[in-house]
């Protein structure tokens, strides 16, 4: 689905991505794990579109998405949460959905300012597709609330939620359980899986190693923007390399 | 546009007192000019109404985060091809009126495509260049008059309104209604994008460009929109301006217009796109001259004015009445604003 070839990403003169072969395959759940600093974020970064690659090919349904600007990577059909829960926080639930539904408008900018019956239509269809992609999710009840006021867990799901409504094939989805409790992951990652069911392929990063190993069903390991280690997550762990490479980052952990 | 999906059953009752009061109010607009007969109070009156056009265009801009700093720019690029249409190519006022529209909105697009792709303090640099060039092009135009810029426009030519009245501009009275019919059209389209989907977007945009972005929302072409409408009705204003004063003068259209436009803006409450700029534009095109505060010293009213209201009032004069608005990202920094400042000066914090 997702092939990202020899990316290089470099800001001045570090480094973030060095070289970077990666593929995402149709239908899975790719988790995305390496240290502090591997460029795990980056790598979604220049997938999305949000800066280009300094060098290097990305290629999504074998259509070249290179250097495109992040709402046209976005109508193709690639889809990001933040790592911090990125939302708008002075609009409410619902209208967070509806943003995320803007893409799928269709009518003319005239037609709308009309109310044309059309127009209207359409309307009608995107506030029931975002009223069901919330109860998907488990927010209906919340839809007035002001989205700011949330509680963090709650605001994480919104922000999936908001992803999923711009209708993507693939969802990237940045760190979805930093800051929740034990019952809060464990709902994540039944959605997460039930996201996936419905036809959506996931790539996550997320530093919480329990969850990564329940949730994905193949591991990419980072580190110092190279891939370092690939494959299911049981061996990838095991893996003298990955356990180095963690383990290097402890150890600067405890100089510091 | 909150309230139309919401199933509790207040806000209905909310839409329906407000669409009360915005039918009183209309009625008391079109009544005042029976009630007020100084030429003087009519002017003022028809100048708060221009300058309330003007602020909501600002609002307008400001939504999608754009800061722009060349309102006044496009306000006069509305008068003087107003002028043109009608002193050089003896069109009506009537063909004028629509044709500046369009030149200013078109000009709007040019400029716009040049300027929205750099957002934040790089456009708010580029707009105020072009508001403070704008007026070395209209002074060193042969064409346009130069600095001493035109007069003796003709007012409006008069127009039948069949069942009602002749019209002839020749008192304050019929500029005050044209006044008003400007800004209820500018009411009724800006309100009428506002709770639409483009609203919606503009906002989005506004509060959280990147993120707007990642969700495929196209933040250029919306902003150059925004900019392109904003541009359109400030040229409108300026066509209805050249025809009103009779003149048109470069220097009436420089950046500190512009800037007094914020203030209306802001002095209103930038949380409310249509009701505060009227309010702030009442407001402080009323009291300075109530106070016959002499034009010398107005700057320095206005500035201190301008920080009170950033200190004590940063969501404007509307915040009193409790009115509810969405709060958007330009508020809440006002605020911030605002308490930094007072931070800093040692206020303690409520």
């Amino acid at each position: 689905m997702l092939q990202v070839r020899k990316v290089v990403k470099s800001f001045g003169g570090l480094v973030a991505l060095n070289s970077l072969d990666l593929d995402i395959e149709d239908s899975e759940i790719l988790g995305v794990i390496g240290p502090n600093g591997a460029g795990k974020t980056t790598l979604f970064n220049v997938v999305s579109g949000y800066f280009p690659p300094t060098e290097g090919e990305v290629r999504f349904d074998g259509e070249d998405i290179t250097g495109l600007r992040a709402d046209e990577i976005a109508a193709l059909g690639i889809s990001r949460t933040f790592q911090a829960a990125t939302l708008f926080t002075a609009l409410s639930v619902l209208e967070n959905v509806f943003v995320g539904c803007h893409m799928q408008y269709k009518t003319h900018i005239w037609k709308r300012l009309l109310r044309t019956p059309a127009a209207l239509r359409e309307e009608g269809r995107l506030k029931a597709r975002a009223m069901e992609i919330l109860e998907f999710m488990g927010l209906s009840s919340l839809k007035d609330e002001l989205a700011g006021n949330l509680p963090h867990g709650h605001q994480k799901i919104l922000s999936a939620s908001m992803a999923i409504a711009t209708g993507p094939k693939l969802l990237l989805l940045d760190e979805p359980v930093t800051g929740m409790n034990e019952t809060e992951i464990a709902a994540m990652v039944d959605l997460v899986r039930r996201i996936r069911d419905s036809g959506i392929t996931i790539a996550v990063v997320e530093h919480n190693m329990k969850t990564v190993v329940n949730l994905c069903d193949r591991l990419v390991v980072l580190n110092y923007g190279q891939k370092i280690a690939e494959g299911p997550p049981r061996e990838i762990l095991e893996k003298e390399e990955v356990i180095e490479a963690y383990l290097g980052e402890k150890e600067a952990d405890d100089v510091a | 546009m909150e309230v139309a999906y919401s199933s509790k059953g207040g806000p209905r009752s909310r839409v329906k007192g407000k669409t009360i009061a915005s039918a009183l109010a209309v009625i008391a607009l079109v009544l005042l000019p029976l009630v007020v007969k100084s030429p003087y109070y009519m002017h003022i009156l028809i100048m708060s109404g221009l300058n309330a056009i003007l602020a909501m265009t600002f609002i307008t801009m400001l939504r999608t985060g754009l800061i722009s700093l060349s309102i006044a720019a496009f306000w006069g690029i509305g008068a003087y091809a107003s002028m043109l249409f009608v002193m050089r190519l003896k069109a009506s006022f009537w063909l004028a009126l629509p044709a500046s529209i369009v030149v200013a909105g078109l000009i709007g697009l040019c400029i716009g495509y040049l300027f929205v792709r750099s957002a934040g303090f790089g456009f708010v640099m580029l707009s105020a260049v072009l508001g403070m060039l704008i007026i070395v092009v209209f002074g060193n135009l042969k064409f346009l008059g130069g600095y001493e810029g035109i007069e003796s426009i003709p007012p409006p030519d008069q127009i039948t309104i069949p069942l009602v009245a002749r019209v002839e501009f020749a008192s304050k009275a019929p500029y005050y209604y044209l006044m008003l019919v400007l800004l209820f059209v500018t009411i009724v389209i800006l309100r009428a994008i506002y709770a639409a989907w483009t609203g919606r977007a503009w906002m989005a945009i506004g509060l959280n460009s990147r993120l707007a972005e990642s969700l495929g929302v196209n933040v250029f072409r919306y902003r150059l929109w925004a900019f392109v409408i904003s541009s359109a009705i400030a040229g409108m204003a300026g066509s209805f301006y050249a025809h009103y004063i009779g003149a048109v003068i470069p220097g009436s259209f420089d950046v500190f217009k512009t800037i007094y436009v914020h203030i209306f803006a802001i002095l209103g409450g930038v949380d409310f796109a249509i009701l505060g700029p009227i309010v702030g534009s009442v407001v402080m095109t009323f009291v300075p001259e109530l106070l016959r505060i002499t034009k010398v010293i107005e700057p320095i009213v206005t500035g201190v004015l301008v920080i009170l209201i950033i200190l004590f009032l940063p969501r404007g004069l509307l915040s009193l009445f409790g009115i509810q608005a969405m709060s958007t990202h330009v508020g809440r920094r006002i605020e911030k604003l605002g308490s930094f400042i007072k931070a800093s000066l040692g206020f303690r914090a409520r």
